[in-house]
């Protein structure tokens, strides 16, 4: 058996035992069954597996899990709220932005760590953030207008 | 006035899809599975001459080993009926899933069933083999030379896959003499990958005589048809469905994907378990079919006053080690280069033909890229020489409805007039074209036109079954990959019914319970199915009209299906009642829906693209892409655009960056998504789609399809942009910098040897 050790994802905490040498993406998908977690090429190269890590996006596929222990993590399952979907989940919905759907939780999930950190992001800013995560379906154009979409409900919101 | 057609209606899939809950093959889970991996050949072309399973087999946790030696000698197609749509041409049935022989870097030679994926890894490497390396072709014109060795030699004695497709209309000899002015030039097509987000995976598991089979396949019954063929099953015990949810397809899912299906299928036979394969991205680039890639010889000519006269085209695709698609790309690659243009003077013969590479399949376009990309440039040639606009060169020799054409279907509609000039108009061709001027970066704007078919209406069938709570459930053995067609298809049903949307549940991707459907590929899932379905549903609603009226005593003309409920007569009767009481008046109201003949459609599109070409570094920059389609009447214009954004980009990646090199031992240099240079969010430009709507009178509420069409003329439009950028007009794609720098640097060469200027093509 492997150590005990404690992961906290969406605001819950989980008792987990590591084999050792495991990603974090793997112990979501795996041992979690938080399945929104993609992986597209588990080489850090495509952005599927992409969830927030104290603020941060990261691609969980290159993340030793032992290296997401204290930290707070946030998957695309944490996203809704008692009040609904979140102001990206509408507008990804809203903009036509989702096709294959593969892309599409990592995709939020940048985005989402992008507004956290600038609520009126540019045009230059969306693509920026989101360069690491790779759409092969929708040709980012109504990703970005999602984006936009969702930046505006979340100032309104204030 | 229609409820739900022209109407964005929000896709069916995108909640399941936004909160993570969507499922996909690599989320199928199944009690007591097993994990995959394969061992591939490392050599381009070779023959096992040893195989030693002894100690791979004795590592604990290891379940079963399948090889060539204890896996079915049956040969099979990996496209699943697609290969037999051809007429008159003997599909390439070419293929084991394991052999003695391994005929490109990545084949397959053995694989490991284990308790854990890491188990299998060890395993595989604990296989022994020793290979006979044979000699290797890599290109398909040295395929086709006389003393090329074969790679098929045990079936067939030359090295082209399925047959050669010809084209002749008038007499293009005399024709092309006839001609006033001549064009005629090598294109040199690049392998372009699908590279969907999902790589290709399979789960099976084979219990109690029966196989279930879970995949991305984009054509479950064309699966089942395959594993019933290999395994000599019988149908019925064969279950293959989509978990339902498919990530990406592009093509490279019709019928197998990387084998994967056949894979796990043999494993799970041979160790009594479930078993899951998920291939990683490496071998998802390098195993699964691409793009074919090739030679396109062209030859246009035309008469002084700019009409076209002849027009001949030799097409050498490469198919790799097998032959997959073999004729049917070859034979889209001359139909659609044949059916854009009036010509009276119509040659051309085009052939798969094999190689010791990654073999080539369907992709998204289906050779029509190819096609265009060689015409468009023909086209652009000829209007330099005639000094004639470009523009007007298109509009002036585009096909017109019922024009004579060498296709067996009729034109029935086309606004390639209408696409060609709203593409023009918003790109600012007047006032950009010709305006590159001198200096380090240089602007140009460039067009390409082209045409695909929405096919395969007959292989469509749905069944229709009013529930007892009055929704209305559709079997369709259709799969969902990623396009949306399913939420069109809600909406068609639920206007041809007289229903409520939310009424409406299409249930797709499963063999088991759905009536026979060719897939969804072919541009036709919108068109043929959505025919179908209207058909079904005008004889459900006959049905329950009918019944209505004799449960009333009223005539069924006075009445109507309105929003979910029968109106018009005595009183007004709910949906569920009435399938409620009919059940017990032995009345079941359910309706089938299939075409009685065969028919093909036609969507047209036109694209412009501005460039700016950095002369120093070769470096292009797409600016934008005006994309203008006519699909007919769009029955959710924002899942229109959607295909279209999303086409374009891909487009733009075979005219720019997207090329998987092979080196001299067959080795797949790029294949990770970085050294792809897949595009990403900074690589894309404005894209302005345009939806040009034409009535198709064959289409369901005059709809046709666009899901191929949104990368068919990109990269003719952006090469015609660079030459308006640069005067050099390249015949090969990608415009990578460093072609592109080679390419204006001898161009400059030339220019000053020659003193007269002009385009100079480069290949
Ligand atoms: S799966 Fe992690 S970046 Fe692709
Ligand atoms: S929606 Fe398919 S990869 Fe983005």
């Amino acid at each position: 058996m492997g150590e005990q050790y404690v992961l906290k994802v969406n605001g819950k905490e989980y008792a987990l035992r590591t084999g050792g040498g495991q990603m974090l993406a793997d112990v979501l998908r795996d041992e979690l069954h938080l399945i929104g977690t993609k992986k597209g090429c588990c080489q850090g190269e495509c952005g599927a597996c992409t969830v927030i890590l104290d603020g941060k996006a990261v691609n969980s596929c290159m993340i030793p899990v032992a290296k997401a222990v204290g930290a707070d993590i946030l998957t695309i399952e944490g996203l809704q709220t008692e009040d609904g979907l979140h102001p990206l989940q509408k507008a990804f919905i809203e903009e036509g932005a989702v096709q294959c759907g593969f892309c599409t939780p990592g995709m939020i999930m940048s985005a989402k760590a992008l507004l956290d950190e600038e609520a009126n992001p540019t045009s230059a800013q969306i693509q920026e953030a989101l360069s690491g995560n790779i759409c092969r379906c929708t040709g980012y154009v109504k990703i970005e207008k999602a984006v936009q979409k969702a930046s505006e409900e979340l100032r309104k919101e204030g | 006035m229609k409820r739900y057609i022209s109407k964005n209606q929000k896709r069916s899939d995108a909640l399941s899809k936004v909160t993570g809950e969507a499922t996909y093959t690599h989320d199928i889970v199944v009690p007591g599975m097993l994990f995959a991996k394969v061992l591939r050949s490392p050599h381009a072309h070779a023959r096992i001459r040893k195989l030693d399973v002894s100690k791979a087999a004795a590592l604990p946790g290891v379940k079963a080993v399948a090889t060539w030696e204890n896996t079915p000698r049956k040969l099979f197609n990996s496209t699943g009926m697609m290969a037999f749509l051809y007429p008159g041409a003997k599909p390439a049935m070419d293929e084991y899933i394991f052999d003695q022989m391994v005929r490109h870097v990545g084949d397959e030679v053995a694989a490991v069933a284990a308790t854990s994926e890491e188990i299998a890894a060890e395993a595989i490497r604990l296989i022994e083999v020793e290979y006979e390396p044979l000699p290797a072709l890599l290109d398909p014109l040295d395929a086709l030379e006389e003393d090329a060795i074969l790679i098929h030699g045990d079936i067939q004695d030359n090295n082209i896959a399925s047959g050669t497709h010809t084209i002749r209309q008038g007499d293009f000899e005399k024709g092309w003499a006839e001609c006033d002015v001549t064009y005629e030039a090598r294109v040199k097509l690049p392998i372009q990958k699908q590279a969907q987000l999902e790589t290709h995976a399979a789960v099976a598991e084979y219990r109690n005589g029966e196989l279930t089979v879970w995949s991305p396949t984009q054509s479950v019954h064309g699966t089942k048809y395959i594993l019933a063929h290999i395994f000599d099953m019988s149908a019925g015990n064969i279950r293959v469905m989509n978990p339902p949810y498919v990530g990406g397809a592009f093509g490279v899912r019709v019928g197998f994907g990387g084998k994967a299906e056949g894979i796990v299928s043999c494993l799970s036979m041979l160790s009594g378990y479930p078993v899951k394969l998920v291939l990683t991205r490496e071998e998802d680039f390098t195993v699964s079919d691409t793009r074919h890639s090739g030679y396109v010889d062209i030859k246009l000519g035309a008469k002084a006053d700019g009409r076209f006269h002849a027009f001949g085209m030799n097409a050498y695709l490469n198919t790799g080690a097998y032959g997959t698609h073999g004729i049917e790309v070859a034979a889209c690659l001359g139909n659609m280069a044949t059916s854009t243009y009036r010509v009276p003077n119509i040659f051309f013969e085009g052939a798969s033909i094999y190689t010791n590479i990654v073999p080539a399949g369907a992709f998204r376009g289906f050779g029509n890229p190819q096609a265009v990309f060689a015409v468009e440039t023909a086209v652009d040639a000829l209007a330099k020489k005639l000094d004639i606009d470009p523009v007007e060169l298109r509009l002036k020799n585009r096909i017109r409805v019922n024009d004579e054409w060498p296709l067996s279907y009729p034109c029935s509609s086309t606004a390639l007039d209408e696409c060609i000039k709203q593409a023009a108009a918003k790109i600012g061709w007047s006032e950009k074209r010709g305006r590159a001027g001198q200096g380090r970066f240089r602007r140009g704007v460039g067009l390409g036109a082209g045409t695909h078919f929405c096919g395969y209406d007959e292989l469509a069938h749905v069944s229709l079954e009013l529930e007892t709570d009055g929704s209305l459930s559709v079997f369709t053995g259709n799969s969902e990959i990623g396009t949306g067609h399913i939420t069109s298809l809600q909406q068609i049903t639920a206007e041809s019914f007289g229903c409520e949307i939310e009424q409406v549940n299409i249930k797709y991707g499963d063999t088991r319970g759905t009536p026979y459907d060719v897939g969804c590929h072919s541009t036709r899932s919108v068109f043929a199915i959505g025919n179908a379905i209207s058909m079904a549903a005008g004889e459900l609603k006959e049905q329950v009209l009918q019944y209505a009226a004799g449960a009333m005593g009223c005539s069924a003309e006075a009445l109507s299906i309105e929003s979910g409920r029968v109106r018009g007569g005595p009183e007004e009767m709910d949906l569920g009642q009435l399938a409620r009481d009919g059940h017990i008046h032995k009345t079941h109201f359910s309706a089938e829906g299939k075409s009685k003949e065969a028919v093909t459609v036609t969507p047209w599109e036109a694209h412009a693209a501005e460039v700016e070409v950095d002369t120093l570094t070769g470096m292009v920059k797409v600016l934008k892409v005006v994309a203008a389609h006519d699909v007919g009447v769009a029955i959710n214009p924002q899942l229109v655009e959607g295909q279209i954004e999303g086409g374009v980009v891909i487009g733009i990646g075979y005219a720019t960056r997207e090329e998987m090199s092979i080196n001299e031992k067959g080795e797949v240099y790029n294949s990770s998504y970085h050294t792809y240079m897949l595009p990403t969010f900074a690589d894309t430009p404005e894209i302005e789609p345009v939806i040009v709507e034409s009535y198709e009178p064959r289409g369901p509420y005059g709809a046709k399809g666009v899901g191929e069409c949104g990368l068919v003329p990109t990269a003719a439009a952006i090469a015609a942009a660079v030459e308006d950028a640069t005067g050099v007009r390249f015949l090969e794609i990608p415009l990578t910098p460093q072609r592109v720098l080679d390419g204006l640097q001898a161009a400059c060469v030339t220019c000053q040897a020659e003193k007269e200027g002009g385009t100079i093509d480069v290949e």
